[in-house]
Order: structure tokens, then C-alpha cells, then sequence
């Protein structure tokens, strides 16, 4: 599927644009952050405070909802799974939205 | 008009201290909304006071998660942010340990503790997107000195008194700033329900020689609140003419 590819690319590109954003990154550009790499701990590198401004950006931005640490441990355990994490949850929201 | 165009919630506002606070936030320019627990009448007296101008006045409890969820989703569609939040819904049900039955015990901690975390963490999220936040939670003297009969309120506002602290080192980084007031003895309703020995002993305790009125209070909130006091938080900060 070509366009779910080109569409997830772009949203791999939004995120690191939003993380670099939010977190006022300063040393880093959106570009150098890795699909597969850590956000925290090794990798990125960004600690549990940070975790609370990318939660309080992502929900406003893609208007899904990370409810527990579980899911956010899940969600942000690399740009590609945060991604997969927003499609999931915004296609979920998209067919509930139809069935409603 | 230090706070015009701010946004503050007020728990339990509408006698005592709570209400002073309002009050002052309005004549300051805030937008002020502040809930109730179930004293219609009392809320309809306030609503009458504050003339309805930059005030709204709704019924909720406190420590009810999905009562508060609701309010607070209501403020911020309608307001669109939330600046300031003061936990001041409190209850005492005093007691001798010996005789404190398990309902004065948790209804207490209920209102009191968990009323205080419930809405810290609703006011969090507008707070973390705005950068901006304060969070002010009001104790008491019993959480720094204990006092007997009210063991229970005492482990109440030492708890938030603690919970304060460790929060304000969780969002410190994002411009969120969270203290507590300690007001000493005031002169509310509150106190004047106490027995009059005691009320006799706890002037005697006072340097100052007398009890506190509820603007003593809401001059420091609204100090804690401003600009000004950026650089403070994890304080618990006692307005109590030296009792403690």
C-alpha cells in the first residue's frame, strides 16, 4: 500500500518535528532523530518530565489519548511505534466517529 | 489587574477563605470559578455578593474524579485555558483517635487528600500545554504541629502538604509552580464551631495575640499566584501570626 506508506513517513516527519518543538531541543533537528531509536533513556535521551509535555502535545495534536503509563511506555518507545500508536488510535477514533 | 485574562479554579469558594480568595481574584481580573459541595442557599448568598461579575459558581465534590472531570472540561471549552488552580474544599470531623470511627476517618482524607490530588492532576494538562501553571493548596497548622481531635485532618494536610512538594519537583521544569498556605486560626465558620476552651487556648497560643481574618490568606494566594512569585514552589508557607 503506497499512500499508507507515504502517509506514515509523513507523520514519522510531523512527530519529530512536534518532539523537537515541544521539547525545545536544542541540539538536535528533527532529521536526527532515528525511527527505531529510544526516546528515552539511551537514544534520545529525554527523561520522565519530558514524557509529560510530548503526552499533553501528541493528545492535542492528534486528538487521541494516552490514559495510563502502560500505553505511554508502549507509545513512546520509538518515533515509529509513536507513529503506529497514532494511526492506530486516530483510525480507531475515525471508525467510531462513522459507526457514531 | 494582575490577573487579567487569567483563568482560576477555586475548590470549595464560596465561605470562609475559599470565598475571600475568589473575591480578590475577581477584583484583580481574574475569571474565577469556584464549586461548591451541596450549601445552595450559601452559594446563592455568594453569587449574590460577587454580583455575578467574573465568577461562576458550580456545585460539584471535590473528591468525585468524574464530577470533576466534567467541570474542568467544561471550563476549558468554554474558556479554552486554566491558569490557576487553589484546592481549598476541606472538612474536619475531629475526634480522639480512640474514639474515631472509620467514616471520620476517610471522609476526611477523602476531601481533603484526594480532593487535592483529583484535581492537581485535571488542572495538569492545560497547565503542561500553556507552560504556565500554579497550583495552590491550602493546609494547616495541625499538618505542622498535630493537633488533638484531629488526627485525621492533620494526616490529611500533611499529606498535602507533601504532595505539594512532589509535585512541584514533577512539573517545576515546564513553569508549573505548586505551594501550600498554611492560614493559622482564622475567624470562619469553621473555627467558630470549635469549643470555647479551646478557642480561649488557641489565642493565648497565637504571638500575635489574635485570630486570623480570611484576606490574611487570600493576600499570600494571590502572591503565590502572580508573576512575581515564579521562582517559589514546593513552600508551604504559614500565615498564622506565629502559632507555628
Amino acid at each position: 500500500m503506497q499512500t499508507h506508506l507515504l502517509e506514515r513517513n509523513y507523520l514519522l516527519a510531523n512527530l519529530k518535528e512536534l518532539i523537537v518543538r515541544t521539547l525545545r531541543l536544542e541540539d538536535v533537528s528533527p532529521e536526527d532523530i532515528i525511527d527505531s531509536e529510544p526516546l528515552f533513556g539511551e537514544g534520545l535521551g529525554l527523561d520522565s518530565i519530558d514524557a509529560l509535555e510530548l503526552v499533553v502535545a501528541i493528545e492535542r495534536e492528534y486528538q487521541v489519548e494516552i490514559p495510563d503509563a502502560e500505553v505511554g511506555r508502549r507509545a513512546f518507545a520509538s518515533v515509529s511505534a509513536l507513529g503506529d500508536f497514532v494511526l492506530e488510535k486516530s483510525s480507531a477514533q475515525k471508525a467510531s466517529d462513522a459507526v457514531g | 489587574m494582575r490577573f487579567k485574562g487569567k483563568i482560576a479554579l477555586i475548590t470549595g469558594g464560596i465561605r470562609g477563605i475559599g470565598a475571600a480568595i475568589g473575591k480578590r481574584f475577581i477584583q484583580e481580573g481574574a475569571q474565577v470559578v469556584v464549586t461548591y459541595f451541596q450549601d445552595k442557599d450559601q452559594a446563592r448568598k455568594f453569587q449574590h455578593e460577587i454580583g455575578g461579575a467574573g465568577a461562576q459558581v458550580h456545585q460539584a465534590d471535590a473528591s468525585d474524579f468524574d464530577q470533576m472531570k466534567a467541570l474542568f472540561a467544561r471550563v476549558l471549552k468554554q474558556f479554552g485555558r486554566l491558569d490557576i488552580l487553589v484546592n481549598n474544599a476541606g472538612i474536619r470531623r475531629d475526634n480522639l483517635v480512640m474514639f474515631m470511627s472509620d467514616g471520620e476517618w476517610h471522609d476526611v482524607l477523602q476531601i481533603n487528600l484526594k480532593g487535592t490530588f483529583i484535581c492537581s492532576k485535571l488542572a495538569l494538562k492545560p497547565m503542561i500545554a500553556q507552560r504556565w501553571g500554579r497550583v495552590i493548596n491550602i493546609v494547616s497548622p495541625s499538618s505542622i504541629m498535630g493537633r488533638e481531635g484531629q488526627a485525621n485532618y492533620a494526616a490529611a494536610k500533611g499529606g498535602v502538604a507533601s504532595f505539594t512538594k512532589s509535585l512541584a519537583r514533577e512539573v517545576g521544569k515546564i513553569g508549573i509552580t505548586v505551594n501550600a498556605v498554611s492560614p493559622g486560626v482564622k475567624d470562619t465558620d469553621m473555627t467558630r464551631s470549635l469549643p470555647e476552651k479551646t478557642l480561649a487556648e488557641l489565642k493565648q497560643s497565637i504571638p500575635m495575640g489574635h485570630f486570623g481574618q480570611p484576606d490574611d490568606v487570600s493576600g499570600m494566594v494571590l502572591y503565590l499566584a502572580s508573576e512575581e512569585a515564579s521562582y517559589i514552589t514546593g513552600q508551604v508557607i504559614s500565615v498564622d501570626g506565629g502559632l507555628t
